[in-house]
């Protein structure tokens, strides 16, 4: 027995008021997949809609209220949204930037990359811009794309063999 | 290949550790093996009674053939399995985790209140360095706050997450989790969320470091200051073995004593923090007084026991009453029931919590013996929240649920339970005893057989829905038998007798078996004894009252006894606590000692006769009961008082012989009528003993019980206030004021009280009739 589904509360009032139905109905495609007792399964697709509900982070109570619609314990979606790095506990950027510092990037300069984009934008990893722009993402590990290392992450595209002009470029290009 | 020496049965196995052979169960740890035969493999998250983790690494093993150390507690024995425990791969490996297991735990130990009992300080001493290699800044962690139960020290805290899976697999409350990830990980609640289990003190035990300790205790003493006196827990039906850790005499501390058959290695919260209410010294009683012209003075126990014995001569028989709770012990029991025997009085009774004396007392019924309720695969609770009942009892419940048991419920409000309801059927205390009846008939229309006389008749005159038709399907369903469980709010219902009467009819009916739960710790001992009288003895006139160890806040009908107190003509409290309802009614107080502070023993709900011994010191001039009533026994110059010590009382107790009940399966029916909301008058989990009453970590923590009133959301318009309005709720002409609110759990038309408390100290339980109207003072 890896962990145990006890009863919940049917309370949902959290769950109707803060997840769109937009939210709600992706959540249900990922209840869908898995068995009831197992729907602890769902929580990371559910995160992820609830996230990109609410401005690309998640509000604790934005978290109660995917708990709540998925009939877990609040404290499993506090655990996996404090667990992985794609998920954000604190209000984020329009944009984000992740820059890669696992071992091929960083043999390939990622030292370099992380300086220069802290430099133009004027914020630390993890900080967001002051015009709410940018938020350059804290911690990103290796995604596979040593290929073409150094490498960042914006909004969820990669962006392979950086150098300061092609950063200047992707980082001047965001609205 | 040959050799049959060494055959074993198919379901066993032969592996040897460090050179011993070991038969053991196939499928079993080596770690289980090992400690079965007593050889110490270290270990931090491992634990027999949790599921297995293997995050901590500490029980490395040096398994023949394996590349590399196992961890004994997640590899399977096989068949011929050579395990080295000290070999140094394995020493080696075990050093290594506990390097890395000391990075980040802090050096703090003459300030840990686990020192000295702190199993990462033993294993450390064992396989630690002298020196730590490591010189960068260590993690601290935030602490939380837990509640008055449990300390936290999160910065010491080793990750073995028993904690977290106690909460997960036996409290069912899942608060606590790991809160972000490898070296900034962190145990810790979920925002907004408190630990609210009735076992939560569990935690505690099982924590190997100081992270989670006990608040009350903490920084009181040390662990080898410490004395362990073995003793039975006095709270509830179950009587859980416990350790009262004691310094000076005083108890500190309460810890669980291992019974397989009882409480197993928990303890409930209730068990493990009702002491802290000994020392509430505000109302304790410490010198025996005497009223005298309205004053209260202090007077010596010659004098008092010369007072008591001139009113005793004063009356004949019926006219002395007693009335006494269920958690003295049954030598005090016996001794007063020799008393009233040679008194010629018959009015003595423990029944104080009970509203139906239809029925003659008799000891409950158990079918299904406590450590195989687990097996159980289909349970009905009729009229009980056993969680708050038995938490111990509740757990069993949980553990049979999660072995894939239904669970289904009928009761006066939708209790939050641990485990799923497949039903619950709740309706007001008038409607749910008709739910259960519905149930017996649609049972009756299957089988086409009903139950006799008026019940029968009353039974089949019960409307039936498609829901209870179900349950009664699947009670019929061959082949599994359903076990029905009858709590207190069952034994304390006006209905009594019938709902126990339509439960046995319906265990014979559908094959099933019967647990009933008595309330109090030693029911049955008082039973036993014989303190159980005919009828309501609190309706008849009596001139002299003794009260032994009860307080108003015990009785089911407080405005009722306190009626009869006022309207006698003298009464004596025995007890080690009186508050000041009981003192305005009282003319003589006895101080006498309660069970951690003496010797004696109990016979819980499930038949077990358990002894418990002195760990605490009775303040001022407290004395054990039973020596009160020998000297009380040889001053009036009674036979049979020559007791020279407890044990020659408990020779006398011990021959007690529990019986079979008899069970009825029919009843005179006397209908409920309601026209305002009917009452529920139900018992705290802490209001149920003067112990809980005084506990103020109890009483602080989130389970205590409010002076509040509830109900349905659906009755606020007729009832014409607003959820946090003071009202009254008037029960024939008497007031409690207390404070509205409003939940779905209180099924509509029903008016849901804490018993026990002192703002519901003007209702009776009996008078379901009550209504809810504006602050009459």
């Amino acid at each position: 027995m890896m962990y145990q589904v006890n009863p919940q509360h049917d309370d949902k009032s959290l769950a109707m008021e803060l997840l769109s139905d937009e939210t709600r109905s992706h959540i249900d495609q990922w209840l869908a997949k898995y068995p009831h007792d197992q729907r602890r399964s769902a929580l990371i697709g559910a995160l992820h809609a609830a996230q990109d509900q609410n401005g690309g982070w998640l509000s604790e109570p934005i978290m109660q209220a995917v708990a709540q619609y998925l009939e877990i314990p609040s404290v499993w979606a506090y655990e996996a949204a404090n667990f992985y790095s794609m998920f954000f506990t604190e209000p984020v950027g329009r944009h984000k930037v992740a820059i890669c510092t696992n071992i091929s990037c960083m043999l390939r300069g990622a030292d370099q990359v992380v300086k220069y984009a802290e430099q133009k934008l004027g914020i630390q990893l993890g900080q967001t811009t002051a015009d709410g722009r940018i938020t350059l993402v804290k911690e990103e590990e290796c995604v596979a794309a040593c290929v073409g290392a150094p490498m960042m992450i914006i909004d969820g595209h990669y962006h392979e063999n950086l150098t300061e002009e092609k950063i200047d470029k992707l980082l001047g290009g965001l609205s | 290949m040959t050799d049959t020496s060494n055959h074993v049965s198919d379901n066993t196995v032969v592996i040897e550790i460090d050179g011993r052979e070991i038969k053991v169960e196939k499928g079993s740890m080596i770690i289980a093996a090992a400690d079965r035969e007593g050889i110490k493999i270290p270990r931090f998250c491992y634990h027999k009674k949790l599921s297995i983790a293997a995050n901590c690494r500490m029980c490395m093993v040096d398994v023949e053939k394996a590349p590399k150390p196992l961890p004994a507690c997640a590899t399977p024995v096989m068949d011929g399995m050579k395990v080295y425990t000290q070999s140094k791969r394995a020493i080696d490996a075990q050093r290594n985790v506990m390097e890395f297991l000391l990075i980040n735990h802090p050096l703090d130990c003459p300030i840990c209140d686990q020192g000295g009992e702190c199993e990462l300080q033993d294993v450390s001493m064992g396989y630690g360095r002298d020196v730590s290699r490591y010189v960068d800044s260590k993690r601290v962690v935030e602490d939380e706050n837990l509640g008055s139960l449990i300390a936290t020290d999160m910065t010491r805290c080793i990750l073995c997450t028993r904690c977290v899976r106690f909460l997960n697999e036996i409290a069912g409350t899942d608060e606590l989790g790991g809160i972000g990830r490898g070296d900034r990980t962190n145990i810790s609640t979920a925002v907004g969320k408190a630990v609210a289990s009735e076992m939560s003190g569990n935690v505690i035990d099982l924590c190997p470091v100081g992270a989670l300790t006990n608040k009350p205790f903490r920084y009181k003493a040390r662990a080898w200051e410490l004395m362990a006196t073995a003793a039975i827990s006095m709270h509830d039906g179950v009587g859980s073995n416990l350790y009262y850790h004691t310094r000076n005499g005083r108890i500190l501390r309460t810890v669980p004593q291992d019974n397989d058959a009882l409480n197993e290695a928990w303890l409930s919260d209730r068990d493990r923090y009702a002491i802290h209410g000994l020392n509430h010294e505000a109302d304790r009683i410490t010198q025996p007084m005497v009223k005298e012209n309205g004053q209260w003075h202090e007077i010596s126990w010659e004098e008092a026991l010369g007072k008591l014995v001139n009113q005793i001569k004063k009356y004949d028989g019926d006219d002395i009453a007693l009335y006494t709770s269920n958690y003295a012990t049954t030598e005090e029991y016996l001794l007063l029931k020799q008393l009233f025997d040679q008194l010629g009085s018959k009015q003595h009774e423990h029944r104080i919590n009970i509203t139906d004396f239809s029925d003659a007392d008799r000891l409950p019924r158990v079918d299904v013996p406590l450590e195989r309720v687990n097996q159980a695969q289909k349970i009905v609770l009729v009229g009980g929240y056993i969680r708050h009942e038995q938490p111990i009892l509740n757990h069993k419940i949980r553990q049979a649920w999660l072995a894939g048991a239904e669970v289904s419920s009928f009761g006066p409000q939708a209790f939050d339970q641990n485990y799923d309801l497949l039903h619950d059927f709740t309706g007001t205390q008038v409607n749910w005893v008709k739910q259960l009846a519905s149930l017996a008939k649609c049972v009756a229309d299957i089988k086409q057989r009903y139950p006799e006389g008026a019940l029968g008749e009353w039974v089949k005159a019960q409307k039936t829905d498609e829901d209870i038709n179900h349950l009664a399907k699947q009670l019929l369903k061959d082949g599994v038998q359903g076990l029905f469980v009858v709590g207190q709010i069952s034994q304390a219902h006006p209905q009594a007798n019938m709902i126990k009467a339509i439960t046995a009819w319906l265990a014979q009916a559908t094959g099933g078996q019967v647990n009933e739960l008595s309330a109090g710790a030693n029911a049955s001992g008082a039973h036993l004894a014989g303190l159980h009288a005919t009828g309501d003895i609190k309706q008849n006139e009596h001139r002299l009252n003794l009260v032994y160890q009860a307080e108003l806040s015990d009785f089911a009908d407080q405005a009722a006894i306190k009626n009869t107190l006022t309207n006698s003509d003298f009464t004596v409290v025995f007890n080690a606590f009186c508050d000041v309802n009981m003192k305005s009614r009282a003319d003589l107080i006895l101080p006498i000692a309660l069970l951690p502070e003496c010797t004696g023993s109990m016979v819980n709900n499930y038949g077990h006769r358990q002894t418990s011994t002195v760990a605490h010191k009775s303040p001022g001039d407290t004395k054990p009961g039973w020596r009160v009533l020998r000297v009380l026994g040889n001053l009036l110059e009674l036979d049979h008082f020559d007791y020279q010590d407890i044990n020659e009382v408990m020779a006398i107790t011990e021959k007690f012989q529990g019986h079979q009940p008899v069970i009825k399966q029919d009843c005179e029916v006397h209908e409920l009528v309601v026209k305002g909301l009917a009452l529920f008058a139900r018992q705290g989990i802490y209001d149920g003993d003067p112990l809980c009453r005084r506990s103020q970590p109890l009483q602080d923590s989130p389970l205590a019980t409010s002076d509040a009133v509830y109900v349905n959301p659906k009755d606020l318009l007729s009832i014409g206030f607003a959820a946090g309005d003071l009202v009254s709720v008037e029960q024939n002409g008497r007031y409690a004021e207390l404070t509205l609110a409003v939940t779905d759990e209180v099924p509509e038309g029903s008016a849901v009280v804490n018993l026990g408390r002192h703002s519901t100290a003007m209702l009776n339980a009996t008078e379901l009739n009550v209504a809810i109207i504006g602050v009459q003072s």
